[in-house]
């Protein structure tokens, strides 16, 4: 693993060539800032030196044996020598070595044509074969998951999957078993390899024996065209490379060494298995795919938009601007957000705009960090999040960070999560008592005495003195939350926490809020928020709002999207659009947000697949969505890069299109856009923050963005967590990236990743309720309840029912009520 | 006859510890822990005792190599007696243990470790139970443990049973097993004297070496140095085994001819000639009986073409075919090769094959270049010294015995032209 940056520097020469590199670089990497390239297999940069394959051996003056340029760390004055008569030699040998008892199957092999052995084999290798023997017979296809398979015969050993188990998932759930030519990769007594992270052994096999299963056999790589685009599941928005043939999906492969170059500022070349094999959505029988009317009947995209546009403004022409209202979605690309925002802020003139259920408010008082300055902070502060479960790819590279970088990892979270593991400090408090936590630590850091916690947050006040001096003493602090899982006025506590580690002498701050959805982040800085316009103007900064936007501009706070659903119910709100959300499922209230949305006079859902909302509209607009859709996206580093589409559809506009007619619609006079990079160019003019962004600049890696001002923070301390009455428990929903979804629908791949309902108890709980693991019990709340099998645990402290998210059919946002007031549950056997 | 290793091998009961005492056990620690630490350390480098695992590297040297002040630090004891041939350091573990114990005290007190462990061949499980009740008796009288003697001076021993593994006894795949990791060899650098066990600065050293410091600090530098050569100090066990009458092992000081370790174990069979001697195990290459006057010292042998590895002395009168006996050791590497990399795992089979058509007659001509030109693609080019220890019987047979290669592959050819 390479170490964090060097700043000295050694000469030396390969070749006849000059090289300058950083101390410590091994030759191979040295040879390449020449263009000099020295062939591996076992060597990948992310996993550090190894060598066990012998295929980069190079002369060295001086030294008797050939070495192994993957692990000689150059010196001063070194003299390689990769193209010696010995050094050619010794590398057609082992080249010879290693085809012994390769099957050569290339014409059937998926690797065929990206493959570092082929390649290697027509530069390095023997022109003839000296095997005489039949070769090892060994398995063929055999499946390590559902979703890889591997070919034992034409492994050859490298160790790349098994030390990637080991370095970078740090499951060592792929080990070497057995020894010499009969040692192969193998799981844990057969075990299925079921991490989240498993298929990019794929693409780090150097040759064809670990292959993605739902690939096999679909397509010769020539025939594909690549497009280097985006994930769309989570907010960490990882490079991927889509591989399609004659417009049809093919595969997914992250975007990497292998096959471009590695986002370190994102991904470090690393993806989920959602990302990877969770692309099915792009051709799901669950898709919309034409516009229709409430009745069913198609309509064509123009007429359906058209109609939507003047059935709203209607609606505002006879019941005021605040009758009608936008619900977004945390999925959408910036370019739909920012049209939308504007749609309904200059032509419909509400501010009822919004994208969540959670309390956030645009900007940070500190820096907004991104993804790679873990790595260079000394401590990581993790509060409320489970990266493991929400935003996978954050946890490897916590992980990393923790293991190679000594970054002291802290964690605070009202449940047991997988980072307990890498963390030098774990704190647990109860379930709801968040921003009372946030504020002892507050206390603690600006050196005032500590209240007493035990009973109220589980806490004991020497933890908090404990984890408070911790990040006094330590120089760069990276505070990583999720805003979605802080509850009550610790939205507000993690603002004031993040200003006064801030405002600690000798420090560097910053904070990466990882809410869920692609683009949670980007929706702020778009203004879909009821109280900010675009960039995070405050309604309060009238006179910037009416430079960008005009004096038209409504200042009148909108409306929170659950404040629209309550509205709706109500009467008081007659329009809305859903922009790819499913309330219905997803909000808090379930079945009640249905019998609100049916209220309405006029509900338009756009929308990419169908969905409980969908069968409620009166005008349901087809989106494309990501895979055919074009647009930015701002992750939770707040860096903004090109989700460029690898599918075309003919047959339906973009989503940008349709949104920005809907805007002609209404105002003739307003822009059209050659692409979507039009829409792009227009943030970069109206939205703070996003002037330098463009084509240009955010080509390849992305460029971060800067973020918008922070509203003052509100308030001070923090109520005591409510109390229980009746023996009833405080229910904490926790989010799962790998849920049964719309998304991963039945036929997912994925599947062997979907949990069973399941409610988490503490034993002192279970115990008082005579539960037992594996009980089938009902979560109980008001009317609504949720079945479930009981998991006695310490994941949460006592007094609370921890429930995770594994499938929309479980129903349990019905449980939900208002999500800032604590829900309490019954557990019936 | 200088013993040293060996003075009371024979004794009944030396396994116990009121009989090693009695024998002047435990003796040399006492003087010892009077000393400074330092002053060991000198004492066997001065000694010019070198590793008896088979590399030879100056003990003393080895353990000045420790990363200076840093702790904890480690002593692991190699027990992993594997190299075909080689069956001395099971004969000290059976007979002799608190010897080895003493070796490793006065080691660990000499760079100043606390926490030692022998790592003993899983197929030594016999052993491993005769050992374990020496360090309770060792623990018992105090020289074990806190403050050994008095002398502020701490060491625990563990033992830790391998799971029968060649590829173990190099220092780098042991640490790895006994950290409870694949027994595949590590990179160096690091040196397990800088990163050893647990990434902690570790001496390792052969169970014959730590057996040897007893003496060594017993009799001075001086005295030990004043056996063998100029630079091959001391005495050596050598296991011989093969054609001979009383295959066994013999303690010999340095430089003795071995011709003369071969009468020791009785001389050749009766009507039988020499035709070759693998003087070090089955690691180092063979040599023909023309070299059998050959000083068994570390650089006589290494001058006449071979090594004295771990001292395993393997005799072959002229009832041997070379290509049989080259395949026999074939078959073990191959057996035995971790499979880190390439060359040695693909390496050691294709030797094997190749060998096994020759025995069988099915040899063509071109194989005895074929088995070279592997051999030389091997050389030097693989991850450990496995590799380069597979290859050396295959060269030296032909270089030496080529006759019997050109004899089965002419009978092959006399075959093939009956048919």
């Amino acid at each position: 693993m390479p170490k964090k940056t060097q700043t000295e520097t050694v000469t030396l020469t390969i070749d006849g060539k000059t090289v300058t590199v950083p101390k410590g670089t091994v030759a191979v990497d040295a040879a390449k800032t020449v263009g000099i390239d020295i062939p591996v297999f076992c060597y990948h940069e992310k996993l550090g030196p190894f060598g066990c394959c012998r295929m980069c051996l190079v002369e060295v003056e001086k030294m008797p044996k050939l070495a192994t340029a993957c692990t000689q760390a150059v010196g001063q004055d070194m003299v390689i020598k990769t193209d010696s008569p010995k050094a050619v030699k010794g590398r057609q040998g082992v080249l010879e070595f290693t085809l012994l008892n390769h099957p050569l199957d290339c014409p059937v092999c998926d690797k065929g044509g990206e493959c570092p052995l082929q390649d290697n084999t027509f530069e390095h290798g023997p022109d003839l074969t000296r095997t005489e023997f039949t070769r090892y017979n060994r398995d063929k296809a055999v499946p390590l998951s559902p979703v890889v398979t591997i070919d034992r015969e034409r492994c050859i050993a490298c160790q790349r999957c098994t030390r990637y188990s080991d370095i970078v998932e740090q499951e060592t759930a792929l080990v070497m078993v057995n020894r010499g030519f009969q040692n192969r990769v193998q799981t844990f007594q057969d075990r299925p390899y079921d991490t989240r992270f498993s298929g990019n052994v794929v693409d780090i096999c150097p040759v064809g024996a670990l292959t993605n299963t739902t690939y096999r056999f679909k397509s010769r790589i020539w025939d594909l065209d690549n497009a280097e685009t985006l994930c769309a599941h989570c907010g960490v928005n990882c490079n991927i490379v889509v591989g399609v043939r004659s417009n049809e999906f093919m595969r997914v492969q992250a975007k990497s060494g292998e096959n471009s170059q590695a986002n370190d500022a994102v991904d470090d070349g690393w993806i989920c298995d959602k990302g990877r094999f969770g692309y099915g959505f792009v051709e799901s029988s669950n898709r919309v795919l034409k516009c229709r009317n409430g009745k069913g009947d198609t309509l064509e995209a123009n007429d359906a938009l058209g109609q939507a546009a003047t059935q709203l403004k209607k609606i505002t022409d006879e019941h005021g601007p605040q009758s009608v209202g936008f619900i977004g979605s945390p999925y959408g690309t910036n370019e739909e957000l920012y049209l939308y925002q504007k749609l309904f802020r200059q032509q419909l003139g509400t501010n009822n705009i919004d994208f969540k259920t959670y309390r956030q408010t645009p900007g940070l008082p500190v820096e907004h960090y991104d993804v790679g300055d873990i790595e260079t902070s000394d401590m990581v502060l993790l509060i409320a999040s489970d990266p493991t479960e929400e935003a996978p790819v954050l946890d490897l590279r916590i992980k990393k960070s923790v293991s190679f970088f000594d970054v002291k990892l802290a964690v605070l979270n009202d449940q047991k999560t997988d980072m307990d593991k890498p963390a030098a400090s774990s704190l647990r408090y109860n379930v709801g008592s968040e921003a009372e936590v946030l504020s002892a630590l507050i206390e603690a850091l600006n050196d005032k005495p500590v209240r007493g916690l035990e009973k109220t947050a589980g806490i004991a006040p020497k933890q908090i003195k404990d984890l408070a001096a911790t990040i006094q003493g330590s120089g760069k602090v990276c505070v990583i939350y999720n805003p979605a899982a802080l509850t009550g006025s610790a939205s507000d506590r993690i603002l004031e926490l993040l200003q006064t580690i801030g405002g600690l002498p000798d420090k560097q701050c910053g904070a990466i809020p990882v809410a869920p959805g692609t683009n949670a982040v980007g929706a702020l800085d778009m203004g879909a928020h009821p109280n900010f316009y675009p960039g995070g103007l405050a309604l309060s900064d009238s006179e910037k709002i009416k430079t960008l936007w005009g004096d038209e501009a409504p200042l009148q706070p909108g409306l929170s999207a659950l404040e629209m659903i309550q509205k709706a119910a109500s009467g008081e709100l007659k329009g809305l659009v859903v922009f790819r959300a499913n309330p219905v499922v997803d909000f808090p209230g379930g079945p009640t947000v249905a019998e609100a949305l049916k209220k309405l006079d006029y509900l338009v859902v756009h929308d990419m697949l169908e969905t409980e909302t969908t069968q409620l509209a009166n005008l349901v607009l087809a989106s494309n969505g990501p895979g055919y859709d074009d647009g930015t996206t701002t992750n939770i580093g707040g860096r903004v890069q090109f989700r460029k589409r690898s599918l075309v559809r003919e047959d339906h506009p973009p989503d940008w299109v349709l949104i920005s007619r809907m805007i002609r619609a209404l105002d003739p006079e307003a822009p059209s856009y050659k692409n979507s990079f039009g829409v792009t160019d227009e943030i970069s003019q109206k939205v703070p923050g996003y002037e330098a962004i463009n084509k240009n600049a955010i080509k390849g890696m992305g460029m971060p963005r800067k973020g918008s001002a922070c509203s003052e923070v509100q308030g001070n301390g923090a109520p005591a967590a409510e109390k229980s009455e009746n023996g009833a428990l405080r229910l904490r929903v926790a989010n799962y990236l790998f849920a049964h979804d719309k998304i991963l629908d039945a036929s997912s791949p994925l599947s062997h990743h979907f949990k069973s309902s399941t409610v988490y108890l503490n034993a002192e709980d279970a115990k008082a309720l005579g539960i037992e693991t594996g009980d089938e019990v009902k979560v109980v709340s008001g009317d609504a309840e949720v079945s479930a099998e009981a998991e006695v645990s310490d994941r949460c402290n006592p007094g609370a029912a921890l429930v995770p998210r594994v499938s929309d059919e479980q129903g349990l946002m019905a449980l939900v009520g208002d999500p800032d007031a604590a829900v309490w549950v019954q557990i019936k056997k | 006859m200088t013993q040293l290793l060996f003075k009371h091998i024979n004794v009944e009961g030396l396994a116990n510890i009121d009989v090693y005492e009695k024998h002047g056990g435990y003796e040399t620690l006492k003087k010892a822990l009077e000393q400074k630490p330092e002053e060991i350390l000198e004492t066997v480098k001065a000694s010019g005792l070198r590793g008896r695992g088979g590399a030879g590297f100056p003990t003393g040297l080895k353990w000045s190599f420790l990363a200076k002040d840093v702790f904890p630090r480690y002593l692991v004891c190699n027990a992993d007696e594997s190299e075909p041939g080689t069956c001395k350091d099971r004969e000290l573990l059976l007979k002799n243990p608190h010897l080895l114990i003493e070796g490793m005290i006065l080691c660990a007190y000499a760079c100043r470790v606390e926490i030692g462990y022998n790592y003993i061949r899983g197929e030594f499980y016999d052993l491993c139970e005769i050992f374990e009740k020496a360090l309770e008796e060792a623990y018992e009288r105090g020289y074990l443990g806190k403050n050994i003697l008095r002398s502020e001076f701490n060491l625990d021993i563990h033992t830790h049973l391998g799971a029968g593994a060649y590829i173990c006894g190099e220092e780098s795949a042991l640490l790895n097993s006994l950290e409870g990791m694949r027994g595949e060899p590590r990179l160096k650098p690091p040196f397990p004297a800088v990163e050893g066990l647990y990434g902690k600065p570790t001496v390792v050293n052969n169970v014959e070496t730590l057996c040897a410091v007893v003496p060594v600090v017993e009799g001075g530098a001086e005295a030990y140095a004043a056996l063998g050569t100029e630079k091959s100090k001391g005495t050596k066990l050598v296991s011989v085994s093969g054609h001979v009458r009383n295959p066994g092992n013999f303690e010999v000081v340095l430089g003795t001819p071995t011709s003369e370790i071969i009468e020791m174990a009785g001389g050749m069979r009766e009507g039988r000639k020499l035709k070759a001697f693998i003087p070090g195990g089955s690691s180092v290459p063979m040599l023909p009986a023309g070299k059998v006057d050959t000083p068994y010292d570390y650089e006589s042998l290494q001058a006449a073409g071979s090594m004295l590895g771990s001292g395993a002395l393997i005799v072959m009168d002229d009832s041997a075919n070379v290509v049989k006996e080259t395949l026999r050791i074939a078959s073990f590497y191959m057996h035995e090769s971790c499979g880190k990399c390439t060359p040695c795992r693909e390496g050691t089979r294709w030797l094997h094959q190749i060998l096994g058509e020759i025995e069988s007659g099915r040899g063509k001509d071109e194989n005895i270049e074929l088995l070279q030109d592997i051999s030389d693609n091997m050389s030097f080019k693989c991850f450990c010294p496995l590799g380069d220890a597979a290859i050396a019987p295959v060269l030296s047979g032909i270089a030496n015995f080529r006759e019997d290669y050109e004899e089965l592959l002419s009978q092959a050819k006399a075959g093939a032209a009956a048919e």
